[in-house]
């Protein structure tokens, strides 16, 4: 067992370098600096957002511009409705990418939208499969620092956020999961979960 | 005077064994359905559930009102302190478990923390062991078993201790006896000692999380599962970080081929 497994250790080492170097010519070390620096600056905007002056609307309008700028918000929705995508209808899948746009935001704003006084701190970018995980530090006042780790992926040119990992969990993965169980509990009636975040946002003003 | 706090984990036990309501699974010609059911591992669905709510509504009623009096009281810098000097009395169980697990590297960390600031940070209220090189890292008896292999098991929700699965409530018991303070001493002051430890550290953890808690509660449309992907989510990183953690042991004079943290060939891994 341990004989083989030395061996592939060994062959994988051997192997990952050069197929590293065949799938991606001279991009790679730049797509990880595109990554770091897409981060950097999202970080600094939205850093500049919560601690400056203006109304809560007005606040929320700029982060809402941030969001859609640096995240895939399209291909995180398709991701958190998992399976129920293909088998929502045209008209439901407008509605829900609409409404998770708004929910999104929500979310974010509900995280650091409050706290005057957040700073991040770079930390350092690291290769994951096709994607850049670019790790930092988040302080916000009355809070432990937490880790949180954003993944940059570009498979068509400019650099994108697709999931935020704080503390080893995934944004994207536990709404998702809030989602399958919710929409489980529900006859995995799609409407119902529109309804259900349509109320969301709503409420959230 | 009340049993120790680790008595009471036998009574949970038996209690949850009165209490095993079970959720129904997906009939077998939906294959997604049952996919999920799978994949969400959690059997004891209703019962989970209404501990879920009970354990909510205990919250609401005790521990989040005198967490939010905590903060309100206690300026940041002192909660800070008092979390360090609760954080380095768990030192030794700490240590126990990174060296059942092989980690030395960790143990080393978890001994040098301890004497650093058990002496330069005052009894602990002082973390300076982490800006001289010696940073914490989190370490249990789930995490131990979890790296010698053994699953973890359906959900469970826990009266009072909350989101765990069947090998992190045993590895709830293991790590309280574990811990020297459990045994050391006897008669009412050191009894009484015993609770405050525990009723401390239940405030500063619940006033640690007051933030995230409630913010979870206003996105979530679904909070309990939510609760019970994060948690799992949270304990496969822990697990991931002991499982990666395979710095070597190289006195600092041997030319040093690897860099601390990389993850190397080593003995103790490939038996994973």
């Amino acid at each position: 067992m341990i004989q083989r497994r030395k061996f592939m250790v060994v062959t994988a080492a051997w192997l990952l370098p050069g197929s590293l170097w065949l799938t991606r010519p001279a991009g790679a070390q730049g797509a990880s600096d595109k990554a770091s620096a897409l981060i950097k600056s999202i970080g600094d905007q939205l850093v500049s957002v919560v601690n400056g002056p203006g109304g809560e609307r007005d606040k929320r309008a700029r982060l809402t511009e941030i969001i859609d700028s640096g995240v895939d918000v399209d291909g995180v929705a398709r991701f958190c409705l998992g399976r129920f995508w293909r088998s929502a209808s045209a008209e439901q899948q407008r509605r829900y990418m609409e409404l998770f746009h708004q929910v999104l935001v929500n979310n974010i704003t509900s995280k650091i939208g409050d706290y005057r006084g957040v700073r991040f701190q770079m930390g350092r970018t690291q290769r994951r499969d096709e994607d850049a995980v670019v790790s930092t530090v988040v302080e916000r006042p009355n809070n432990p620092p937490t880790n949180v780790d954003w993944i940059v992926s570009s498979p068509a040119g400019d650099p994108k956020i697709i999931d935020v990992v704080a503390e080893g969990t995934s944004l994207r993965l536990t709404q998702r999961q809030d989602y399958a169980s919710y929409l489980s509990h529900n006859n995995n009636n799609i409407d119902a979960l529109i309804n259900a975040m349509r109320q969301q946002v709503a409420e959230a003003g | 005077m009340p049993a120790p706090p680790s008595r009471l984990l036998v009574i949970t036990a038996v209690l949850l064994g009165g209490l095993s309501g079970c959720a129904t699974p997906p009939p077998a010609s939906d294959p997604d359905a049952v996919a999920d059911y799978r994949e969400t591992n959690d059997p004891l669905e209703p019962t989970n559930r209404a501990i879920y709510a009970f354990n909510n509504a205990v919250d609401a009623a005790i521990l989040k009102p005198v967490a939010q009096g905590y903060r309100y009281v206690v300026p940041a810098r002192v909660r800070g302190g008092i979390h360090n000097t609760l954080s380095n009395l768990a030192s030794p169980v700490q240590f126990s478990n990174d060296v059942l697990e092989g980690k030395s590297r960790r143990a080393g960390d978890t001994t040098m923390r301890f004497l650093i600031n058990s002496t330069a940070g005052v009894l602990g209220f002082f973390d300076v062991a982490s800006d001289w090189g010696y940073p914490n890292h989190d370490n249990d008896f789930g995490i131990t078993m979890a790296l010698w292999g053994m699953p973890a098991g359906p959900y469970l929700f826990l009266p009072v201790f909350g989101p765990s699965d069947p090998r992190d409530a045993v590895g709830l018991g293991v790590n309280a006896a574990m811990d020297p303070f459990t045994w050391v001493g006897q008669g009412a002051a050191v009894r009484a000692l015993d609770w405050s430890r525990w009723a401390m550290n239940g405030i500063d953890q619940r006033e640690r999380h007051l933030d995230d808690i409630d913010s979870i509660k206003k996105t979530a449309l679904d909070p309990y599962a939510t609760f019970r992907s994060l948690y799992r989510q949270h304990r496969t990183s822990q697990i991931d970080d002991a499982r990666n953690d395979n710095r070597a042991t190289i006195p600092v004079w041997f030319p040093q081929s690897t860099t601390p943290g990389q993850v190397t060939y080593s003995p103790t891994a490939s038996r994973n």
